[in-house]
């Protein structure tokens, strides 16, 4: 712990940090580009001269470079350092646009801040600027290259820290720019992070140019509802509307960055045909007529019909307190069981890492921090993007990683590779011997043999798994093989990507309900009446559509809440509408356990682009707001179970019910969140059955999640409509010769999930006797809910598209 | 005619017509202050009501009229509601004792022009000076406002402080005269007036009849830039207007007191009595406006000092001198 | 001496107020007489338009940053030459207080105060002015003063065609 002396201040810093980061914990500011916490210091900027007096070094220094020592006195305001950071941010400006009125980046630009910080007022140079021509790249990322201070803050971004390879530095001299070889959209799913990282306005925001200043939007520290990772967001709203969402520091979830899911998939909360009225068998009421006539239905059909005569229904997209008062609203309505979510394979899967977890659980930054990773049946880039990017950041440190998975490899970094279902791989990783399962060959048995050796040496190793693919058997094996692999003193980790931001939650709140099947089973026997849907669409969430649709068809009284105008919502008989994660405050427990607290960002309601119609707004006085009609979810059914409460009053009682949730009592938004104190269920394990395989003739079809448009929060942005994948069947190329199929041509896709006809595409990674859909809101693979493994299909020539 | 019954309705006849007067007075006193402070402060006044502003009177009563009659939730509503009508009664009927010109022979019979000449005008004067404060007290006690309370407490102490040295005042003008009634007292002044005799008194009076009126620089109890309105903050409408008007009379009342008490009242020469009467009177009138668009207003601590301190220790030597000096020359 | 200063500047003060009832008021009659107030009077704002007629007004939101009242709202949006404009500008005048700051924070000189101080209407929404009530076809106080003339980024002419640029770099070439 070197101490130095900063600007006559001591300050100890832990060893190997640079007098920059002494300066930072002692909260002066020295002025800085290129330097940024997660991407190290380059020293390209020049800006953050200091003098340092005594000590090791003498004279000025660059702030970032220096290494702190025991025994400096570092001064930041000597004229010397001033005069070195004021003739270098003269320079910086000398080829600047000047036009930041017209700049997206004004008033959080860090060039304009250390311009007025390092002291230049007045231009003195009377030469010409020099000037570049910009690229367009893609629907997310403006460029104006203008306005570049040459900082190499994106490359290191974009190639070093995210892996991407299409981007980079070009030219000599003073014609140094950056971007990609050829106009085009940006490949990288971490594209976006060009927008936080550029000191400057060179990236900005495309998907809201133009359309608010910083200073005049409403912001909050929030959590990414896209997956189940909990990453740290700042959302940004103006005028009712949610305009952008840009990373904030999760020093344990996902440091700076964010995916481009995350960052641009939030226009669900500005969809037009979101609900936002109360409505009732097709009339619009008021909240006290709606939840009055929908209690008084519920009520009659719990006399008539006994407790279980209403289902309750929720997903893992919903709040852990709105979970928790529909498990109230059950109670009140005298023990109906909750059923966490709509797809039944990942429900269980859910449940059992829930029960069987323990303090296995690890965040991304445990995985950054990791010497050895397992990826297993996990793809990241569907399921939880930014999970890839923190195993990246492992490998950058050396650490070794290994991917068993059927599906063409996507990740940002090498990793050894065997192109097969988990399972029986995971089966023998957690036998006490681990011999290698039978039929592999010999370079998958040495791999694997590696890849074990590996786990079993490392200090920190982390196995990182997928519920989608894996299932509540693979789920199992894997928190199997953890424990295998753990020994006293050294755990072996565990990160499973799951399908909701609080899937985890609602099923630690509902570890042992009924299950979406058996709430099908019981509607279509007449028992189950009524539905309450909680942000949940068991249309085109559960893998079988067609039994769902017939089984809604014979309900009673189907009420949905929900913010998205979701197929299920279409055809309840009453829609309750509530408010999208940025619109109330909450908690989400993230897929390692990990409890974050999210705030009110905005008040719901209609924007005024809507209610304007593109034009000023209306000129009129109104007392109130309009379409101001969204509640929380957890607000609209403690109403509807007839006992309103307030935030802190629900969170007080599940922390007391839940001893497990008690860290919800002090809970703040913003803040690291509380680590769960899990146990694992002492009762004795379920030996899951294998899932019934694919016969003989058929292919193993995958359906998956793409970057966009396959979960029902991205899939209804506005801003990554274009975006979205192209419908398309991957096959790999000699599974697609033996079919007779070639790039292009039209198949047809026969499965238990349904029939498409699509487009061939060869995907030279995928394993033999895969097939491989991305499903798409929109399409003809809506109904391809994913969760459900790899189940038997058959594929066929032609048929009209 | 009978006497008796000519003597009632002349009595009548004379009161209607100084109640007329005294009210047309009083308003277009308001406008005349208005113009003659807006020509101190180089403006121009309310100018927009009728040639040069003349109807602005009318203009405010008929606003006044037609404003809400508001009444506070925990006010004491009666007293609430009666206290207006104290203050301006009392102000109206001061004025039944003045005698505001020389008698008049009609129908064969003198007619005194005073609405009622009573032998102790005087203490009537003092009596109903002091009823007076009843309305101020009142209305800011029923208002049940704290802003209201204390123009209302202030009120009552400046009052009552002043009221002595006033009384102290008038004894040396009784001794000259020899006489509580007030045609008496004009009638002795018939060639000197006694402001040349008691000059002292005179100035003392003077001062007092400003606190009495609570107007500027004695204007405390409705000090605007500290009690929003003082002991009427909570009236409205014509209820505030009584007060407004109660204080007009009382200074056109007052004025011509001073004019009966000091400056020999109706007796002057050329011109008739009653235009001497009103002269002396508009004179007073101005002498009030001027002093009020001159000198701000003092501080509660220079008021009582005033009032204790110096008026009346002045007012008891002035009353012993005078005393002394009357025995002298009577002996 | 205290009592003979006293009267002296309570006479002295009453002299004053005397002599000024003879004075000419200062008071104006107001809709029969009219003051002409000078050119640069702060009255009623005006987005004003550059030497080649267009809308100076580029909605970079610093003049509702600089606005003490919050009397200013817009929404900024971008034109199909990549200029960016107001789609809707709002000045609310039953707030402004006139003061000029959004006029000095102007980066365009596009908003600009006038000497017209006679604002008042009896519906309150009347004095929401738009954006359409707000232009003028005039530049103003700077009638040759263009933004995008300046500003490096290539709206009004070419990229690299302003008046202090250099063409646009060739970054492929690697001669010195």
């Amino acid at each position: 712990m070197p101490t130095l002396t900063i600007d006559e201040r001591e300050v100890s810093v832990p060893a190997g940090a640079s007098v920059l980061e002494a300066a930072e914990a002692l909260g002066i500011t020295v002025p800085h580009f290129c330097y940024h916490k997660a991407l190290g210091a380059v020293g390209a900027c020049r800006l953050c001269a200091v003098e340092i007096q005594a000590g090791p070094q003498h004279g000025l220094r660059m702030a970032c470079l220096v290494e702190a020592r025991d025994g400096m006195v570092v001064s930041t305001t000597a004229p010397a350092a001033t005069g070195m950071r004021r003739a270098v941010i003269e320079y910086l400006m000398l080829n600047h646009p000047h036009d930041c009125p017209v700049c997206d980046e004004g008033g959080e630009c860090q060039l304009q801040d250390m311009t007025v910080a390092g002291g230049h007022g007045v231009r003195r140079y009377r030469g010409k600027k020099r000037t570049f021509p910009n690229q367009e790249l893609g629907p997310f990322v403006e460029q104006e290259m203008n306005r570049c201070i040459q900082c190499y803050r994106c490359v290191r971004t974009y190639r070093d820290y995210a892996g991407g390879h299409d981007f980079g530095v070009l030219g000599v001299r003073q014609r140094v720019a950056y971007g990609r070889f050829r106009p085009g959209r940006l490949e990288s799913p971490y594209s976006g992070n060009l927008v936080d990282v550029c000191p400057t306005g060179v990236f900005t925001d495309k998907t809201v140019r133009f359309r608010a200043r910083v200073w005049d939007m409403q912001c909050a520290p929030s959590v990414c509802p896209h997956c189940s990772l909990g990453c740290a967001t700042w959302p940004w709203a103006r005028y009712r509307e949610l305009l952008r969402v840009s990373g904030r520091e999760g020093p344990r979830t996902n440091g700076f960055f964010l995916c481009d899911r995350g960052r641009f998939g939030s226009g669900h909360a500005n969809h037009p045909d979101r609900p936002r009225t109360p409505r009732l068998d097709g009339r619009e009421l008021g909240w006290p007529e709606a939840l009055e006539a929908l209690r008084e239905r519920l009520t009659k059909l719990t006399w008539a019909h006994g407790p279980g005569a209403v289902g309750l229904l929720t997903s893992g997209r919903a709040s852990l307190e709105s979970a928790r008062a529909l498990g109230l609203l059950g109670q009140a309505l005298g023990g109906a069981p909750v059923v966490c979510e709509p797809h039944p394979r990942r429900d269980r899967a859910v449940r059992a890492l829930v029960a069987e977890l323990g303090q296995l659980g690890r965040d991304q930054e445990d995985v950054r921090q990791s010497d050895c990773l397992l990826l297993a049946g996990l793809d990241p880039e569907g399921e939880a993007p930014m999970l890839a990017l923190a195993a990246r950041q492992a490998v950058r440190r050396g650490a070794r990683a290994a991917v068993w998975d059927p599906r063409p490899d996507r990740l940002p970094f090498p990793a050894r590779r065997i192109a097969r279902l988990p399972e029986a791989l995971l089966e023998a990783l957690a036998r006490p011997d681990g011999r290698a399962p039978d039929g592999l060959e010999a370079a998958e048995r040495e791999s694997y043999a590696e890849t074990r050796a590996a786990l079993q040496a490392a200090e920190r190793p982390v196995l990182l798994g997928g519920a989608d693919l894996l299932g509540p058997r693979g789920v199992r094996l894997l928190l199997a093989a953890a424990r295998a692999l753990s020994r006293p003193g050294r755990a072996c980790g565990l990160s499973l990507a799951l399908p909701g931001p609080d899937s985890f939650g609602g099923a630690l709140l509902c570890p042992d309900g009924p299950d979406a099947d058996e709430l099908l089973a019981g509607i279509e026997a007449g028992r189950v009446r009524a539905l309450v849907c909680l942000e949940a669409d068991p249309l085109s969430e559960h893998p079988d559509p067609a039994r769902v649709a017939a089984a809604l068809g014979r309900l009673e009284l189907l009420v949905v809440l929900d913010h998205l105008p979701t197929a299920s919502a279409a055809r309840a008989h009453a829609v309750l509408p509530t408010t999208a994660a940025a619109e109330m405050d909450g908690a989400f427990v993230n897929h390692a356990g990990r409890l974050q607290g999210f705030a009110r960002v905005y008040s719901a309601g209609l924007p005024i682009r809507v209610t304007g119609q593109g034009a000023h707004p209306p000129r009129e006085f109104r007392p109130d707001t309009p379409g101001e009609l969204p509640q929380p979810g957890w607000a609209v059914l403690a109403a509807l179970a007839g006992e309103p409460v307030e935030l802190g009053e629900l969170r007080a009682e599940l922390a007391r019910s839940e001893p497990r949730l008690a860290g919800l009592a002090g809970l703040v938004a913003g803040g690291p969140g509380v680590q769960l104190a899990l146990e694992p269920s002492a009762r004795e394990r379920p030996d899951t059955p294998a899932e019934p395989g694919v016969a003989e003739g058929e292919l193993a079809l995958l359906s998956v999640e793409a970057l966009f448009g396959s979960e029902p929060l991205s899939a209804r942005a506005a801003p990554v409509a274009g975006v979205a994948s192209e419908d398309a069947l991957a096959l790999c190329p000699a599974d697609a010769a033996r079919l007779g199929l070639g790039e292009g041509e039209p198949a047809r896709l026969r499965s238990a999930l349904g029939e498409a006809v699509l487009p061939v595409r060869l995907a030279p990674g995928l394993a033999p006797g895969f097939a491989l859909v991305q499903r798409r809101f929109g399409g003809p693979l809506e109904g391809f809910a994913p969760g459900g493994g790899p189940i038997a299909c058959r594929i066929e020539k032609g048929g009209a598209r | 005619m009978n006497p008796l019954w000519l003597g009632l309705v002349l009595t009548a006849v004379k009161l209607v017509v100084v109640l007329a007067a005294l009210l047309t007075m009083a308003a277009y006193m308001v406008w005349v202050e208005r113009r003659l402070l807006a020509r101190m402060q180089l403006r121009l006044g309310p100018n927009r009501v009728g040639w040069f502003g003349l109807l602005q009177p009318l203009a405010d009563v008929i606003k006044m009229l037609a404003k809400e009659d508001t009444v506070p939730a925990q006010a004491d509503r009666w007293v609430f509601l009666l206290a207006p009508a104290v203050t301006a009664c009392m102000a109206l009927l001061t004025f039944a004792v003045v005698p505001f010109g020389p008698p008049l022979s009609l129908f064969g019979q003198e007619v005194p022009m005073v609405v009622s000449d009573l032998n102790i005008g005087v203490l009537f004067f003092l009596g109903l000076s002091s009823l007076g404060v009843y309305g101020v007290a009142l209305g800011g006690w029923a208002s049940s406002s704290k802003f209201a309370l204390m123009g209302a407490v202030r009120g009552l102490a400046q009052l009552i402080s002043y009221e002595l040295s006033m009384s102290l005042a008038l004894v040396p003008v009784l001794m000259l005269a020899g006489s509580f009634s007030l045609s008496d007292i004009v009638a002795a002044q018939a060639e000197v007036p006694f402001v040349v005799y008691a000059p002292v008194s005179f100035a003392i009076f003077l001062v007092s009849i400003l606190a009495e009126s609570r107007r500027t620089p004695f204007d405390l109890p409705e000090a605007e830039s500290e009690l929003v309105a003082g002991y009427h903050t909570e009236y409205s409408g014509m209820r505030f207007g009584l007060y407004f008007v109660g204080e007009y009379i009382n200074m056109i009342v007052l004025g011509a007191l001073t004019t009966v008490l000091f400056l020999g009242g109706w007796h002057g020469p050329w011109l008739p009595g009653l235009a001497w009467f009103l002269l002396k009177v508009g004179a007073l009138a101005f002498f009030f406006i001027w002093v009020r668009g001159t000198l701000p207003r003092l501080r509660y601590d220079q008021v009582m000092h005033l009032g204790w301190k110096v008026l009346l220790p002045l007012a008891l030597v002035n009353l012993l001198v005078t005393a002394g000096i009357l025995l002298g020359v009577r002996a | 001496m205290t009592l003979w200063r006293s009267i002296r500047g309570t006479l002295a003060a009453l002299g004053v107020t005397l002599k000024a009832i003879f004075r000419r008021p200062a008071t104006i009659p107001y809709p029969e007489v009219k003051r002409v107030p000078a050119p640069r009077y702060r009255a009623r704002i005006v987005l004003t338009r550059d030497p080649r007629g267009g809308e100076r007004c580029v909605a970079c939101h610093l003049c509702s940053a600089a606005c003490p009242v919050n009397c200013i709202s817009m929404q900024a949006a971008e034109g199909p030459d990549g200029r960016r404009y107001a789609a809707w500008f709002r000045i609310n005048f039953s707030r402004c207080i006139f003061c000029g700051l959004c006029a000095e924070a102007c980066p365009t000189l596009a908003i600009q105060m006038t000497p017209d101080y006679e604002l008042c209407r009896r519906d309150p929404l009347e004095l929401v002015f738009e954006k359409e009530d707000l232009l003028v076809e005039d530049g103003g106080k700077d009638r040759d003063y263009d933004f995008y003339r300046h500003a490096g980024i290539g709206v009004a002419q070419a990229r690299g065609e302003g008046s202090e640029e250099e063409p646009p770099a060739d970054v492929r070439s690697l001669l010195p």
